[in-house]
């Protein structure tokens, strides 16, 4: 069994070899073979070529081609800032002013931004790596790209002040991320990974993610599915237990679950979805090597008798992390007792 | 003084404008309406705001309309007097997500105390700075990244160099969190805005 069929039949509940790996590294990617993070996230053959050596160095399932939280605001018109060795920031947001709503267009993934660029090291992983190990590329889901394009202050107050206007903000948004997703797919991703921090229960109430957030993301996963991803997965991070519910009628079936998340209640909660978690993200950077192959052989103990899991973070394993807390976490994978 | 209190909760900022300039005329105090209307909302929502059930929207809209009234109450230059102790925030050094801090500094403010704002990516040393000129309860840093831990890590000592080894340093943040107080060399990690104020009212309360 290869990495991807490995993925794809936890995915489906299917029997595996053993239980697939992803060690969420990103950025991290970059500091291992000493590249400076600012040029990884702005230049996709550095992008694949550092995920290739990462890959060959740990042996986990899965590359990512995540470059930073702001590809799509950026394609769309925010103006970032490249700071030496980290993620951009946001300088200015693409809706600073009243009179930018009328200049919004959808962006061209083929043109805008750092867009090409990621599709650049999709092709170039796929023609690399093929169907042997699972390829990611990443949205952002509709509310995040809301917030990325207006600032969260001001869209979580133009949800109580002027609703119709955030639909109609996030109607723009869905569609632009339907039209990055594609365009991933047939670049070479098997899926990109739906990143939706701003949807957290940390950040809205339930009924928020209900009313706004659930019908745009059931559209970009039916869009998705449609293109020929393999799977739809939802990364959400923080206390997500009361939006489990609604998973499964956006049409996920691949689900991240963070440390503040125990096993059985998100197993409880979603007995259908494939799971990948929890590992505490700074542990990789504070902990040592015993302790998260511990973390991990919980997890592994907890799943035994249970299909459709994948070892994992709950979220990104930070750039700086320990390269040896990182082979710990996939070496309790490839080792099981 | 519970109308006003209801409106915050709501995050009805011209109701509670309107609550608490009528209970100005009515000729009570700026700081009872504090104790009374702001403080009991705000200790409402913290009554609400457990760990499974916190979210941003709901706090940042009774926040808008906490500020509301307490620029009525204090207009600038009349700051309030009696305050139960200060506090220095900070996001530190290429930290620029500052959304936490200001969360904090408004359920700080609410609650009556003094909160000096050094903002987003801030240098250490003016951070020490500030806590040198304002000898604060407290210094409190929000971190939402990774890379700042090596900087958390080091405020103590540095406070210690400079005189201030008195002034206790909490943590909170997304990043910082999920770590202890041994590993990020503090004296509290914040799960919460609110459990951050319950420190410092054990603090303030120790102090008296």
């Amino acid at each position: 069994m290869n990495s991807l069929e490995r993925i794809v039949s936890a995915t489906r509940f299917q029997a595996v070899d053993r239980t697939p790996v992803v060690a969420q590294v990103f950025g991290h990617a970059a500091a291992l073979a000493g590249v400076p993070l600012d040029d990884y996230i702005r230049d996709g053959q550095t992008l694949a070529d550092c995920q290739l050596r990462a890959l060959r160095r740990y042996g986990y399932d899965a590359v990512f081609t995540v470059m930073d939280v702001n590809v799509e605001t950026e394609a769309a018109g925010s103006r970032l800032r490249y700071r030496a060795n980290q993620y951009s920031v946001i300088e200015q947001y693409a809706l600073s002013s009243d009179n930018d709503w009328n200049k919004l267009s959808l962006p061209d993934p083929l043109k805008a931004g750092r867009m090409p660029q990621m599709l650049k090291a999709l092709a170039i992983l796929r023609r690399q790596l093929g169907d042997e190990v699972l390829i990611v590329g990443c949205i952002m889901g509709p509310f995040t790209l809301a917030v990325q394009l207006l600032g969260l202050e001001k869209a979580l107050y133009l949800a109580i002040d002027d609703s119709p206007r955030l639909e109609r903000l996030l109607d723009f948004a869905t569609e632009a991320l339907i039209r990055f997703g594609q365009a991933q797919v047939k670049a070479g991703a098997h899926l990109p990974v739906i990143f939706d921090p701003c949807a957290s229960p940390a950040v809205v109430p339930p009924g928020f993610f209900r009313e706004f957030e659930l019908p745009r993301l059931g559209r970009i996963c039916q869009a998705l599915k449609a293109a020929g991803a393999l799977a739809n997965w939802l990364h959400i991070a923080g206390p997500v237990q009361p939006i489990f519910p609604y998973y499964p009628q956006a049409g996920v079936n691949l689900a991240c679950f963070d440390y503040v998340v125990s096993p059985a209640e998100v197993r409880g909660a979603l007995p259908t979805t494939c799971l990948a978690g929890n590992l505490r993200p700074v542990a990789f950077v504070d902990g040592a090597p015993a302790e998260i192959e511990a973390e991990a052989r919980n997890l592994l103990r907890f799943f035994a008798d249970n299909r459709g899991y994948i070892l994992s973070s709950g979220c990104e394993i930070p750039p700086e992390s320990k390269p040896e807390n990182i082979a710990a976490l996939v070496n309790a994978a490839r080792v099981q007792e | 003084m519970n109308a006003l209190a209801a409106a915050i909760l709501e995050g009805d900022c011209a109701g509670a404008l309107s609550s608490a300039r009528r209970l100005r005329q009515s000729g009570l105090s700026a700081e009872l309406i504090v104790i009374r209307g702001v403080e009991a909302a705000m200790a409402k929502l913290d009554a609400k705001c457990t760990l499974e059930q916190f979210n941003l929207l709901e706090i940042m809209l009774a926040g808008r309309a906490v500020m509301d009234v307490m620029k009525f109450l204090y207009p600038a230059g009349k700051e309030a007097q009696n305050t139960k102790g200060s506090v220095v925030l900070a996001a530190l050094e290429g930290d620029v997500h500052d959304l936490g801090k200001n969360i904090l500094k408004m359920i700080l403010i609410a609650n009556g105390y003094r909160v000096v704002d050094c903002g987003k990516d801030c240098p250490l040393e003016k951070l020490v700075a500030a806590a040198k000129a304002e000898r604060p309860l407290a210094v409190g840093i929000s971190g939402l990244i990774t890379p700042i831990i090596p900087l958390v890590r080091s405020v103590k000592e540095v406070l210690l160099k400079r005189q201030l080894g008195g002034v206790k340093v909490m943590a909170g943040g997304a990043a910082l969190k999920q770590s202890s107080p041994d590993r990020l060399n503090v004296d509290f990690v914040a799960e919460s805005a609110f459990d951050a104020l319950h420190y410092l009212e054990k603090l303030a309360g120790a102090g008296k």
